[in-house]
């Protein structure tokens, strides 16, 4: 008998790092990276058990900035050469390594792997997201938005028209290109603050995800705990709570399930490991040692001494992992309904960019359990929030409490000293582009233009990630040059559009360089 | 003539570096500007100060562009500033949380409203401190003069932000930035906007309708952190803060590529490390229309008749038997070396460090 539910979530993000202005960038191969490695094998996964009739729900966020990159002419021509380039990469490894059969065998898997990835790719005539809304509109996966460019929210209750219009662009941007509108949303890094749930409700969004915290320390005290959802107070909006226990078992570095010693190795690439002539032409032209994808070792231990990945091996533990996590989820669900007297859900949310990317196995490992799931018991189902709230509409009222899933659960990651610099900065912009939209509220043309770019100039100066890479310490540069890219050319613009004089070659030029959200409107930030 | 080189030289240097692309340049991370007021001042808009070297170049590049007329070529280029503005010239104040204790502000004050300040205070200005004043204005409707309670802070003369320790989880809060005069006066020049610090563990407020036994929610908080059943309420929440089990901590896996490999490789204490191997070129040439097979297999020639096989070298004896066939099957050649590769690895060797030693 059904007793609770399970609601995996995977957050799918990346920034927008397009860069038309030079060949080889860098940053695009974030995009490039996680295409292969993760989209495109959960993909696979998912087409595997609907063609096997096997019933699941999963919940997936797609950014606005990833789905933009994803359906990007130039990035989509872009994947096919660094896919094409991988597959040429791999005929040479096989041929390399003939006298070692325990790396041959891994340089046929990853040219499996390629092909197989340039084959969906292709298939979808190379814009993946129509796969993933095909999926939706067989009732497997739910798509959720996000902020339209994973600005961090409770940092912007300042500005909260910047709040408003990264909700608004965002379930304009996802009702385009999905054809419907958005039923919930990942709020970008979870960051909740009380009274953003108003513009969720403005767009039309019925639901989001708090971390534990978010609702267990909410007011008054949720009577389920994380286990039922709640709505906010005043709007109605739902949220959903983080199952800790859950997410520890895939995502702590000590104890979670990629730890284990017979996964692959994420570090020991041959990008970094191979003679640099050989390998040259597959890292970055200016011959900087990059990741190619291409690993050969598993996870052997602690020390530094790493034995070569077996296949086979690394399979059984992804099965035993899958049993493991299905077994606790069905103890959970058993303990939790007769403590509640009510179906609990247990929502378990996790970075997409996790599982294949990070977690070589994880979208195995994903197929496992979705297939014990289906065969080995009935005590828990898999679920998405809507279908939960459609079997479950009466629940408690509280207002949620400020939180993020980042480092020590609030705005700390995205605000300590070597980023606190840009809100001031942030702030400003916004607040200008409150008074342009006040000042402008019906124009036409070239003044449009110039407007709208200004909104995406500042909507792309907001992305989390630039604060939160700062915050890392390391290879910031990148970060820090995007966030004064994007603010300074919104102050032109700003300038430009109060002095009424407009500079079209320069519109031009930026509008072809920052061209995401095609359809943004000004008024959005409001 | 030397003379008109070195401009032109110039010219194609400036040309060069406005080429450069604007993102993502490669070059060592710059240095980090530090958000105080001090290092503000250092950068101002640079906008308004291009250098004279600049500006040369762009007279020069404004001249020869009027050659190629197109009829976007008439205006002159404005250089885009490449840092942001130091100070915007408002009066502003903005107070953010960073945490249930820990709030965060920054500031500007303009000039105009600084030396007004400045004039009416006359004498006193100068043996003034900069203050901020920090208000519980919890369920207060703030007025200015009727806050729960406040306290001050001594800042730094030249601050523009400043972390504020509150130590008040779930309280509503505001912060004025001004002068304290030295018969104990305070002068407010800026006032933030108010916030409310989230709560640090669960609600007191348990609503009516809603009764729930304070027994079954710590089972419940437990639980939603993980800890079994039996965590006491607040304990659970105190052992994942130090856990640090958020995600951030694993940092997004999204961009794990920017980190670098090296690192895991590296011993704890020293960071000398030593990796070796070895490949095997094997090459040759032939008539272009001939078939070859190395160790059996077919492989393909360049069209000029030549080839190159690479392989990884393992421990061992490799026989590579290669042959060549003529286009009409009638000659045959065959070439077979044997490698073989014996690698010895000391003991790992810690010497003691001498002064003196290279």
């Amino acid at each position: 008998m059904r007793k609770g539910y399970l609601c995996i979530v995977l957050h799918s993000h990346l920034p927008y790092v397009r860069h038309p202005e030079h060949e080889d960038f860098l940053e695009e191969d974030w995009l490039y990276e996680a295409i292969t490695e993760t989209y495109l094998p959960l993909l696979s996964v998912f087409e595997k058990l609907v063609e096997d009739k096997i019933d699941f729900r999963i919940t997936m966020s797609m950014t606005p900035t990833l789905i933009s990159m994803l359906c990007d002419p130039l990035l989509q021509e872009r994947y096919l050469k660094h896919i094409n380039r991988l597959i040429e990469l791999s005929h040479k490894e096989i041929e390399r390594t003939a006298w070692q059969p325990q790396f041959q065998k891994l340089a046929i898997m990853y040219l499996n792997n390629f092909c197989k990835a340039r084959e969906i790719f292709e298939r979808y005539k190379r814009n993946i997201v129509t796969a993933f809304k095909n999926l939706q509109d067989m009732g497997k996966i739910e798509i959720v938005t996000c902020g339209a460019t994973h600005g961090f929210f409770p940092l912007m209750d300042a500005s909260k028209e910047s709040v408003r219009a990264q909700i608004r662009v965002a379930a304009g941007h996802y009702e385009s290109v999905f054809g419907r509108k958005p039923r919930g949303i990942w709020l970008p890094e979870c960051g909740f603050a009380p009274g953003h749930d108003e513009f969720l409700k403005e767009a039309g969004i019925r639901y989001f995800f708090t971390d534990t915290h978010g609702v267990l320390h909410g007011t008054p005290r949720p009577k389920y705990g994380v286990f039922a959802p709640v709505y906010c107070k005043g709007t109605g909006v739902a949220c959903f709570g983080r199952d800790l226990e859950s997410s520890k078992q895939v995502w702590s570095s000590v104890e979670g399930y990629p730890g284990d010693y017979n996964y692959r190795e994420f570090y020991r690439d041959i990008g970094f490991d191979l003679e640099f002539d050989y390998i040259k032409p597959y890292i970055h032209p200016d011959g900087v040692r990059i990741s190619t994808g291409v690993k050969y070792y598993r996870i052997t231990g602690t020390s530094d001494e790493k034995q070569p990945y077996e296949p086979e091996w690394a399979r059984e533990r992804a099965a035993d992992h899958a049993g493991n996590f299905m077994f606790n989820r069905e103890k959970q669900v058993e303990y939790l309904y007769d403590l509640l007297q009510k179906k609990p859900i247990i929502v378990s949310p996790y970075d997409t960019e996790l599982y294949g990317h990070w977690w070589y196995e994880g979208p195995m490992w994903l197929d496992f359990l979705f297939r014990k799931m289906a065969f080995d018991q009935k005590t828990v189902g898999l679920i998405t929030p809507s279908e939960y709230l459609a079997e479950n509409p009466r629940n408690q009222v509280i207002t949620p409490s400020m939180s993020s899933w980042g480092w020590k659960g609030y705005n700390e990651m995205w605000l300590q000293g070597s980023n606190d610099w840009i809100y001031r900065h942030l702030h400003i912009a916004s607040e200008r582009m409150t008074e342009l939209v006040r000042g402008f509220p019906h124009a036409e043309g070239m003044l449009k233009r110039a407007l709208n770019q200004a909104l995406r100039e500042l909507l792309l100066a907001q992305s989390s990630d630039w604060a939160f890479i700062m915050g890392t310490g390391t290879h910031t540069s990148y970060a820090i040059r995007r966030t004064k890219d994007h603010l300074i050319r919104f102050t032109r613009l700003y300038e430009d559009i109060k002095s009424n004089v407009l500079d079209m070659e320069w519109l031009v030029d930026i509008e072809y360089k920052d061209n995401i959200f095609p359809e943004l409107d000004y008024r959005a930030h409001q | 003539m030397a003379m008109l080189r070195r401009v032109k030289d110039k010219i194609k240097k400036i040309i060069k570096e406005k080429k450069r692309p604007a993102v993502g340049q490669r070059k060592p991370a710059e240095k980090r500007r530090a958000p105080r007021a001090a290092a503000n001042k250092k950068n101002p808009p640079q906008a308004e100060t291009v250098t004279k070297k600049e500006f040369i170049g762009t007279q020069e590049i404004t001249v020869e562009r009027a050659k190629f007329s197109y009829p976007g070529s008439m205006k002159v280029a404005r250089p885009l500033p490449q840092e942001l503005p130091g100070a915007y010239g408002k009066d502003k104040m903005v107070l953010n949380v960073r945490d249930p204790w820990w709030l965060y502000t920054f500031w500007e004050v303009s000039k105009g409203t600084f030396e007004r300040v400045k004039q009416a205070l006359k004498d006193a200005f100068h043996s003034a401190k900069k203050t901020l004043r920090v208000y519980d204005v919890t369920n207060v409707n703030f007025n200015g003069s009727n806050a729960n309670r406040y306290f001050d802070i001594d800042i730094h003369h030249e601050a523009t932000s400043w972390y504020i320790d509150t130590g008040g989880p779930n309280r509503s809060w505001c912060v004025d930035y001004g002068l304290k005069l030295s018969n104990g006066e305070f002068v407010t020049i800026l006032r933030s906007n108010i916030v409310h610090t989230p709560s640090d563990g669960p609600s007191h407020i348990t609503d009516e309708e809603w009764m729930i036994p304070d027994e079954m929610f710590g089972r419940l908080y437990g639980m939603g952190f993980g800890f079994g059943q039996s965590s006491p309420v607040g304990k659970a929440w105190q052992e994942r803060m130090k856990r640090a089990l958020f995600s951030g901590v694993l940092a997004s896996p999204g961009i794990t590529s920017a980190a670098s490999p090296v690192k895991k490789r590296l011993p704890k204490d020293r960071n000398f490390w030593f990796v070796l191997d070895c490949e095997l070129i094997v090459y040759g040439a032939t008539e272009p229309n001939a078939s070859v097979t190395v160790q059996g297999k077919p492989i393909k020639l360049r069209p000029d008749g030549t080839f190159t096989m690479r392989f990884a070298l393992p421990d061992g004896k490799q026989v590579i038997p290669c042959k060549a066939v003529s286009f009409d099957q009638v000659e045959e050649r065959a070439i077979t070396p044997t490698v073989s590769r014996d690698t010895k690895r000391e003991e790992k060797m810690l010497k003691e460090f001498t002064k003196g030693a290279v």
